[in-house]
């Protein structure tokens, strides 16, 4: 069993990744990773050029080991992986990468699933979308919420 | 003390300022001088988490001028 939860403020590459988690988890059945991208549009479809990040020095860290841990605990899987950028991540570029493997195919899907819900309402992280048109803060939407809350 | 900002309060006032807190000020008096002096920002203090040395403080706590005061506003998640 492995946990990894870090936190990048330069360069995230998803390959790079996979190929970490795939090496742990030799013996396993499957993998299933997640990459999220900064898109290039806001919710309301003006252009966006950039996704600002901005994180606490010590918190943000943590918080993505909590919601690596519980999901260690969670369910049945052998390793757990979640990467995520801060600062500057220009639109198209990935901002987290969230991975888990398993003996068998569900558990690494329900997993994947369960990080990816908590990350994107819980992880200590301040983000704004900068475009022509200015710079805007972004909070959790309302699905995003309802999302976390089907884990209970 | 030095008070910390993170999120758009980190925009409207800046990473970190010094506020003054004499004997016997609390965490929620430095609160009120930052909305002072911050007016836009008043409202996005009020829904903020207030942290030392990383832990959850309330409006009550005591603080003394070696503290460092953190202001989180509602995290945004990943």
């Amino acid at each position: 069993m492995s946990v990894v939860a870090l936190l990048e403020a330069d360069v995230l590459d998803p390959q790079l990744e996979l190929a970490e988690l795939t090496e742990a988890a030799r013996g396993d059945g499957a993998i299933v990773t997640f990459v999220g991208l900064a898109r290039p549009e806001s919710k309301s479809g003006e252009a966006v050029d950039a996704l600002v990040l901005d994180h606490h020095p010590t918190l943000t860290r943590q918080s993505l080991e909590d919601i690596a841990v519980a999901c260690a605990e969670r369910f049945d899987v052998s390793h757990v992986r979640v990467v995520h950028r801060c600062g500057t991540i220009p639109a198209g570029e990935p901002i987290v990468f969230a991975g888990a493997a398993s003996i068998h195919r569900r558990a690494a899907f329900e997993a994947a699933d369960y990080l990816m819900d908590r990350l994107k309402t819980e992880a200590v992280f301040w983000k704004r979308e900068v475009g022509e048109s200015g710079s805007a803060w972004v909070e959790p939407t309302e699905a995003d919420l309802a999302d976390r809350d089907r884990w209970g | 003390m030095k008070v910390l900002f993170y999120g758009r309060l980190a925009d409207a006032i800046g990473r970190e300022i010094e506020v003054a807190a004499p004997g016997g000020c609390s965490v929620g008096e430095v609160r009120r001088r930052v909305a002072a002096s911050h007016g836009a920002a008043a409202a996005e203090l009020d829904r903020s988490r207030t942290l030392i040395a990383n832990r959850l403080v309330g409006d009550d706590q005591p603080v003394d001028e070696a503290d460092e005061l953190e202001f989180l506003p509602p995290v945004s998640g990943g």
